[in-house]
């Protein structure tokens, strides 16, 4: 019995909503506490960093501070991956620049929701998990497609080629590759620090990480290369046979969350503004028009030309 | 073997030496006139008193029992004594005021047992070369343990913790010291930290120390975990008087991570690496009598940073000066003998972050994050608030200040059986405080906490904010509660109540815990 009831007083304890922690207060200690504070004057201003009360969600991403104020696509594929499908599903929301840090899951992206004025909670971010449930309840009526009759063995096998195959791609060509160095360190080792020290470790442990994501989908001791690249040239190809002259994959009316999966990876791979400087990936994709075209098409409709 | 002197000296110095040695055990001044009760010990007294102004020479200073302590450590403690002898009117108070000087030197070090056994004698005069104002000091001194391993617990600021250390004295025979030390507790989730300090030039009012640190530390105010990985260089010195500076560099890798489901937006924002280059200065004089329960005198203590300016480089630029003057006087009661135990002390804590540019500020300078500003309430600070309770806030989360300033003033009254020698005092308090964040008027209303202000901006930023501190009355809390003063820390239980907040702090009505070393 005693242990239940310090448990309840513990658990209690952690911001109790009033500001007394205290279990039962009697009547009259009450009454005195309640003519306190005799001043209450208003809240404190927020400091200059505060993003403040927002109106619209936010999305947290890896993106530059230019890129973000205009709303540009993410370089990394899974952030770019849910902010197509966000625009797909026309939800109103923000990008801001951030770190895996500041993440739920401890890897971005994630969303917040609009803050309420003077609200004393915080909103409670939404994982990228949970991110296509939010597409479909606040974005507009017929903006994405929900592939609901699609049979999901076909669409695990192709998600797995995105999953895996064109991943274990991306993670050796930007990560792993010696000619990317600049890039790496420019995308996401700079943004760290200014100092040399922490720049050197982050990068050798992003490394080790992508190391380690490669060796763990592949299930080998080592790293083949030429293996790697030959596996996303077959998905590359796969993905190109299922679209077919179809505009959105597997047929549907609207383009939906896969095709802003497959969008993630053929952007970041044919956009001239990436700066690879070896162009092996891309000169697969190449060999692929009808997902260029599809890149295209989604472009379009997320980031119209003005 | 007895000094047969034939020429020179008076009777009282020729029996004094014929009992050949003098054995003064040299301990706390208090201490030391009790020792020495026997009679024998007191006639010697008698005796060195008499003949304060003796002309004696110093032939040699002999050390014994400092077995792992080089000579070059202590030559430059005990050659000036032996070149100072040689001076015309080199009496033995001389002598003796400079042999104490040296063996309090000696106790500061920390490596020696403090009961330093010192012997006078006369050389043999067999040997030519002696003359007959010739003495030799001898001193014996039993080294500490070069090793010192503890494990325990501790409780901090409002932190309970438990620890293991290991300290190695005396690492190269030159009172060099290296601590290792890991430690878990209900905030910090683990800390391991090494410092390796040695003084310089044989002198215990000067060292020189460099650490390392890598800890982790869970700060529920505002929803985050701060893991810190870093170094520095210190040089501590003390005056005559007992004020310590310390000039020290510190660089060290923060993370802002961990955080909590419900963590604010500012928090997130701010979430990530950071490192912070700084270079500090310290000064403290403490001339208090008790520093847990003080009853008289008064505590000064400055420190001054700079980071990330001009040469220092890492991602965060500002200057960073805080001041903390406490002081009590003692009130004596007509009608009462000797010390009542009744004091009236009052506290004064200020500090203010200025943004810098970086380095040498082509782009302007960076308004200040979540681990850089100051946090201020809590049970041993402005006391009636919680931990972080004062200042903006954002959701749940307390995101700190640029501007603070906080005092207090409080009485102590014994306890009525216990007297004023008890360590318990009953206390009333009042104490208030201001933290007050500066706020970027120019900003827009999207993605800001990239952007950076101009010196102007800056200027009217800190202004606005300075003058902010003003509006209306601080926020203040006042009530009553039992002090005891353990040597180690001190305890507080109060109770009390909010007088004035703003909206939003986190005031807290009722009984209130401080554990401690620092009180306002």
């Amino acid at each position: 019995m005693m242990a239940s009831v310090t448990q309840d007083a513990t658990s209690s304890r952690p911001r109790p909503p009033g500001p007394s922690g205290w279990f039962t207060i009697p009547a009259p200690l009450a009454r005195l506490f309640k003519k306190f504070p005799l001043l209450t004057y208003p809240p404190n201003e927020l400091p200059a960093r505060s993003p403040g009360t927002t109106h619209v969600a936010t999305l947290y991403v890896f993106i530059s501070d230019k890129d973000a104020l205009e709303g540009l696509p993410s370089y990394n594929p899974s952030c770019l991956r849910w902010q197509t499908y966000l625009r797909l599903a026309g939800v109103a929301f923000l990008v801001l620049p951030s770190s895996n840090h500041a993440s739920p899951t401890g890897a971005l992206p994630f969303l917040l929701p609009p803050t309420r004025p003077n609200d004393p909670k915080s909103p409670l971010p939404i994982p990228s998990s949970k991110l296509e449930q939010y597409g479909i309840d606040h974005g507009l009526d017929n903006g994405i497609s929900k592939l609901p009759e699609l049979s999901s063995a076909r669409l695990e096998a192709y998600e797995s080629l995105l999953d895996h195959r064109i991943r274990n791609a991306w993670l050796y060509h930007l990560y792993l590759c010696p000619s990317h160095s600049a890039l790496l360190v420019r995308l996401y080792v700079a943004p760290v620090s200014k100092s040399q020290a922490v720049r050197t470790t982050v990068l050798y442990q992003l490394r080790r990480a992508a190391e380690s994501e490669i060796l763990k989908s592949t299930g080998r001791l080592v790293i083949d290369p030429e293996a790697i690249y030959n596996g996303a040239r077959e998905a590359f190809g796969a993905l190109e046979a299922e679209l077919g002259n179809k505009p959105w994959f597997f047929g549907s009316s609207q383009p939906g969350l896969f095709d802003a999966t497959v969008f993630s990876y053929t952007h970041l791979l044919s956009d001239k503004g990436s700066g690879w400087e070896d162009l092996r990936l891309t000169h697969i994709l190449d060999e692929f028009p009808g997902l260029n075209m599809h890149t295209l098409r989604i472009s379009q409709k997320c980031w119209p030309p003005s | 073997m007895a000094g047969n002197v034939s020429s020179g000296g008076d009777d009282a110095f020729e029996s004094l030496l014929k009992k050949e040695t003098a054995s003064v055990e040299q301990r706390a001044a208090a201490e030391r006139a009790q020792a020495h009760d026997t009679q024998s010990d007191q006639r010697m007294m008698e005796m060195l008193s008499h003949n304060q102004t003796l002309p004696v020479t110093l032939s040699s200073v002999q050390i014994h029992g400092a077995k792992h302590t080089r000579r070059s450590f202590l030559d430059p403690l005990f050659q000036p004594l032996v070149e100072d002898s040689r001076n015309a009117n080199y009496t033995l108070s001389d002598m003796l005021d400079q042999v104490g000087g040296a063996v309090e030197k000696l106790q500061r070090f920390d490596i020696f047992h403090p009961q330093i056994v010192f012997h006078l004698s006369r050389p043999s005069h067999l040997d030519p070369s002696s003359s007959p104002t010739d003495l030799d000091v001898s001193l014996r001194v039993r080294e500490k343990s070069r090793l010192l391993l503890k494990t325990g617990t501790d409780l901090g600021n409002t932190e309970g913790s438990a620890y293991g250390s290991m300290l190695l004295r005396n690492v190269f025979g030159g009172a060099e010291s290296l601590s290792l030390s890991a430690s878990t507790g209900t905030r910090t989730r683990s800390a391991y930290s090494a410092e390796f300090g040695t003084p310089i030039g044989s002198n215990p009012n000067l060292r020189l120390s460099i650490d390392g640190l890598a800890s982790s530390t869970h700060k529920p105010w505002a929803s985050h975990e701060e893991v810190l990985k870093g170094g520095g260089l210190k040089l501590n010195w003390a005056s005559a008087s007992g004020d310590r500076f310390q000039l020290g560099y510190g660089g060290m890798w923060r993370q802002l991570t961990g955080l909590a489901p419900g963590a604010s937006p500012t928090v997130r924002g701010d979430a990530g690496d950071s490192v912070k280059s700084a270079i500090s200065y310290l000064f403290q004089r403490d001339r208090r009598d008790n520093p847990m329960l003080p009853q008289s005198g008064y505590m000064i203590k400055t420190v001054t940073e700079i980071a990330g300016w001009g040469l220092l480089g890492g991602d965060v630029g500002f200057s960073k000066s805080e001041i903390e003057v406490s002081g009590a006087v003692p009130v004596s009661i007509p009608g009462l003998r000797g010390p009542s135990g009744v004091s009236v002390g009052g506290g004064f804590r200020a500090g203010l972050l200025y943004p810098l540019p970086l380095s040498y500020g082509m782009g302007g300078a960076a308004p200040s994050r979540l681990n850089d500003r100051f946090t201020l309430g809590g049970p041993t600070d402005v006391r009636g608030f919680s931990l972080g309770g004062l200042g903006p806030r954002d959701g749940a989360d307390a995101l700190g200040g640029d501007v603070f300033a906080a005092g207090s003033v409080n009485m102590l009254i014994p306890l009525p059986r216990a007297g004023p020698d008890s360590p318990f005092r009953l206390q009333l308090f009042a104490n208030g405080g201001r933290l007050v964040a500066m706020r970027n008027k120019t900003k827009s209303n999207d993605t800001a906490s990239g952007q950076l202000m101009g010196a102007g901006t800056v200027w009217d930023g800190m202004v606005s904010a300075t003058k902010d501190m003003g509006t209306g009355l601080p926020s203040i809390a006042a009530g009553f509660g039992l002090v005891y003063a353990h040597p180690v820390a001190r305890f507080e239980l109060n109770f009390s109540l909010p007088l004035a907040t703003r909206l939003g702090e986190e005031s807290r009505k009722g009984l209130q815990v401080g554990v401690g070393i620092n009180f306002l």
